[in-house]
């Protein structure tokens, strides 16, 4: 079997889950059975919505150490549920999350562990994963060496949440874990948040983001009521974070946030290969542009090439009309 | 908060040809003479060996056969053997190829290397041997004792743009050692503020160059692997000194690239567009159709030769490889000598360990031996050269060619300039009319293909730096948009390869000088050419900067 490790925190379900699903059915081909797991002090209701995914079973991990995460008690209780299950891979979401436990977790129980994976397919049967190595400049292939589990962590955005397949209805097994003789030397304080603005663009699924043609910071009104008739997010290109205008978190681009949306309006970015790297992924690009030869063009399914003080209020009014 | 401390016998500032050959040959003069283990260590800001280092390259390999003599066992990761020599001189359209190559230009029995890659494998032999390098460690400052140095200081981490915590500061470390081997490359931040503060700078001012480098993946028959081509002429004009390289390496990869002197006149002078310019003559372009870029990246590199070296000793402190000025500019080669004189160093800080006495006296030692060996043998001849250069190029080669056939023998040496003196302002060199024009004199629109802008180019340098850290460029940025602008039309916007100095309206009216810190790829142009001398270059956080894999 593969076993996904599915993400959530205070009941929520992290989008990614999803896509993490997706992978590993295409991963599974339908050769061995996908499970679920999802770890958390009460996680009954996430369970219940992952059910519906055509899987072999959920596990529902509780603890009440695993309520708020720490990477010392997950580390514990997925060592011990990945020991009793045995997969062949445990499928995960390259959220901020796996990025913190997953190589605890994979050098704990010894066995490779293959990040940021893009893309799959078999060679002589055997998976290889693809994955970017300099910024997404170069796509590597990787096979996994040593004996199974190999644990494996899938890029946001890189497999469409939708299209994992739906079952009837799978099985929910509640397993307490133990975290007998684990050593938890962390316990998590509340949460606090930098900026009551705080954003994850990321979980996203429509992005207006705005760049340097919006020429001054009183314009920003603007981009704000593009986003809310689109029900966006607001993001920025660079120029617009340096400048303070926006906070350096709504940041798109190689140093910032990578996003996947399923909407991407891009107002007056030309489209700089740092600010591509960050968007690329998502499903439909828009670029509004006043220059017809800027890149951003290339990567738009749909472009206009015109003055964005023009095309954004007559876009609000069309979206106010709807 | 409390500041960690290292103690070590002899420390090396920077982990590239000069620095690791020290740290190399001092694990050799340990193994051959025992006695009481030396402590070792090598400092470096890239998080990796080679990841900083970027230069044509071609090796003469004679320093290298004295370091490892087995070096080929060993699996040095020379790419190619020399198999042909080209030099050519392009106008706007034509090429010209020279009937004979000059001596200086004749590279058989040397290699096309990826410095990085050879910098890689020589920190390999580093840790092998049992040094350990401390990479990703910028170093922030240099310890002094009045006028001695007991080592440096490492830069702080986890610091915000305006100085406050990011969330967790972990301050510099002090390594202390009774011999510092500085070897921080060319216009080493760390050597710039000893040369400053013990006075210690060469008879004559140094002098640099930028050098802009792309590796290109071509179809794999178009250079036969070993092929090097150098340009003079096109796309720079007769009162700019540099050239370009087009090295074949094996597999289709080429290496390109142009020097340009920093010592031009001309204020809105681009090196970058001026690159851009070069790949798109016939000749060039012609050679990378078809082809990818992989990767970008830019150095400095000094040109000054023998006369611009500094002293080289000081209370606890040697100077090495391209922090000396160890390049014969003629040659273009500079990693051969940067190796001996780290080698050099090793054999003055080991016995000045051994001894017991550390200071000036004992560790003049280097300079003499430097003065036995092939640096000065190789370096004294052209001393002149480059300085005569600054008399426009003809001249200048007239002087190369006098300098061989005479062996280098002079009444009295050229005086040359601190390179960003040489800079007109815009009404003496455009005249008052066009006081106004702020355009690069050479600006090239990409076309994405072959030229590229520089936020494009930063991105294939593989620059990553923590946005919210403070500026590692210091600029005292009241004269930009006041002085700077009306005498020489900011020249920072030009000669900078990675976009990092950029006027901006400042919506008063005026423009200001924005800094795009967090592109900067460590080439220390800005540092030695701004025109006032406003600028200075600090290390950001260890760690960052450039991925020059493969450069």
């Amino acid at each position: 079997m593969m076993l996904v490790v599915a993400e959530q925190k205070e009941g929520r379900l992290n989008r990614a889950s999803w896509e993490a699903i997706a992978a590993a059915q295409q991963l599974s081909a339908g050769s061995v059975p996908v499970a679920v797991a999802v770890l958390g002090s009460d996680v009954a209701a996430v369970a219940a919505e992952l059910s519906a995914a055509d899987v072999s079973g959920v596990w529902a991990v509780s603890h009440p150490q695993l309520a708020s995460y720490t990477p010392d008690a997950f580390v514990a209780a997925l060592a011990e549920l990945v020991t009793a299950l045995a997969p062949t891979h445990v499928c995960l979401p390259h959220t901020y999350q796996t990025r913190d436990f997953a190589p605890v977790l994979a050098a704990r129980l010894d066995r490779a562990l293959i990040t940021d994976v893009t893309g799959l397919s078999r060679r002589d049967g055997v998976p290889v994963f693809t994955r970017p190595m300099f910024q997404g400049k170069l796509v590597a292939e990787v096979v996994a060496e040593g004996p199974a589990p190999h644990f494996v962590s899938f890029q946001i955005g890189a497999f469409r949440a939708d299209s994992a397949t739906r079952g009837s209805g799978a099985p929910v097994t509640a397993r307490p874990a133990s975290l007998q003789g684990a050593t938890l030397r962390q316990t998590a304080e509340a949460p606090f948040q930098e900026s009551k603005a705080a954003v994850d663009l990321s979980q996203a699924e429509r992005i207006v983001a705005v760049g340097r043609g919006i020429k001054a910071q009183e314009h920003l009104a603007l981009a704000q009521q593009l986003a809310a008739a689109f029900n966006a997010e607001l993001a920025a290109s660079r120029p617009i974070c340096d400048n303070g205008w926006l906070p350096m978190e709504r940041q798109i681009g190689s140093s910032g946030q990578t996003v996947a949306p399923k909407l991407y309006v891009a107002v007056g970015i030309s489209g700089a290969i740092q600010h591509l790297v960050g968007m690329k992924g998502a499903r439909t690009i828009v670029a509004i542009n006043k220059d017809a030869e800027a890149p951003i063009f290339e990567v738009a399914d749909y472009g206009i090439a015109g003055d964005l003080f023009e095309i954004a209020p007559a876009l609000i009014a069309e979206l106010g009309k709807a | 908060m409390e500041r960690e401390t290292l103690d070590v016998d002899i420390l090396v500032v920077g982990a590239g040809p000069a620095g690791l050959s020290a740290a190399l040959r001092l694990t050799q003069l340990q193994a051959a003479q025992g006695g009481t283990p030396l402590s070792i260590a090598v400092v470096d800001k890239a998080r990796e060996p080679g990841a900083h280092s970027l230069s044509g390259a071609l090796l003469d390999p004679s320093t290298l056969a004295d370091l490892v003599p087995d070096f080929l066992a060993k699996g040095a990761p020379l790419a190619c053997p020399v198999t042909n020599d080209n030099v050519y001189v392009l106008g706007a359209q034509k090429k010209f190829r020279l009937p004979i190559t000059p001596p200086p230009f004749a590279n058989h029995g040397n290699y096309v290397i990826s410095l990085s890659h050879f910098v890689k494998w020589l920190a390999g032999q580093v840790e092998a041997a049992g040094v350990d390098l401390f990479m990703g460690f910028a170093g922030q400052s240099v310890l002094y004792e009045g006028t001695r140095v007991v080592g440096i200081r490492t830069s702080d981490r986890g610091v915000g743009k305006h100085g406050t915590s990011r969330g967790a500061v972990e301050p510099g470390a002090d390594i202390r050692a009774k011999v510092t081997i500085f070897a921080d490359g060319v216009r080493g931040h760390l050597t710039k503020d000893l040369l400053r503060t013990l006075q210690m700078g060469g008879s004559q001012p140094a002098q640099f160059a930028i050098g802009l480098k792309e590796l290109w993946d071509v179809p794999a028959d178009r250079l036969a692997p070993g092929t090097v081509i150098h340009t003079l002429g096109y796309p720079l004009r007769q009162e700019e000194f540099g050239g370009s390289w087009i090295y074949a390496l094996p597999g289709g990869r080429l290496s390109i690239g142009l020097v340009v002197g920093l010592d031009y006149k001309d204020p809105l002078l681009d090196p970058h567009a001026a690159f851009q310019r070069f790949k798109l003559h016939p000749f060039v372009a012609g050679l990378l159709d078809g082809g990818q870029l992989v990767r970008f990246g830019a150095k400095a590199l000094p040109e000054g030769g023998w006369n611009t070296q500094p002293a080289l000793a000081a209370d606890g402190a040697l100077i090495t490889g391209d922090a000396a000025n160890f390049v014969n500019s003629m040659r273009l080669k500079g990693i051969h000598l940067a190796m001996r004189s780290g080698m050099l160093a090793a054999d003055t800080a080991c016995a000045a360990v051994r001894a017991g006495d550390t200071s000036v006296t004992q560790l003049g030692a280097y300079k003499a031996a430097v003065d036995a060996s092939a640096i000065k043998r190789e370096l004294y001849p052209v001393r002149n050269v480059h300085q005569a250069f600054g008399a426009g190029i003809v001249i200048g080669a007239a002087f190369a060619g006098l300098a061989m056939a005479t062996g280098g023998r002079w009444p009295e040496d050229l005086q040359g300039h601190a390179g960003h003196t040489r800079m007109k302002t815009l009404s003496d060199y455009y005249g008052l009319e066009e006081r106004d024009r702020l355009a690069g004199s050479n600006a090239v629109t990409p076309d994405r293909v072959l030229t590229f802008d520089k936020a494009t180019s930063v991105h294939y340098a593989g620059v990553h730096h923590e946005e919210n850290q403070p500026p590692h460029l210091l600029v005292q940025t009241d004269v930009c948009h006041s002085v700077c602008g009306p005498e020489f039309g900011h020249p920072c916007v030009k000669f900078c390869p990675a976009n990092v100095y950029e006027m901006v309206d400042n919506g008063a009216g005026g423009r200001r000088l924005q800094l795009n810190a967090s592109n900067c790829v460590h080439c220390k142009t800005c540092d030695i050419m701004d025109p006032y001398g406003v600028i200075t270059w600090v290390a950001p956080e260890g760690g960052e900067g450039p991925h020059y894999d493969g450069m």
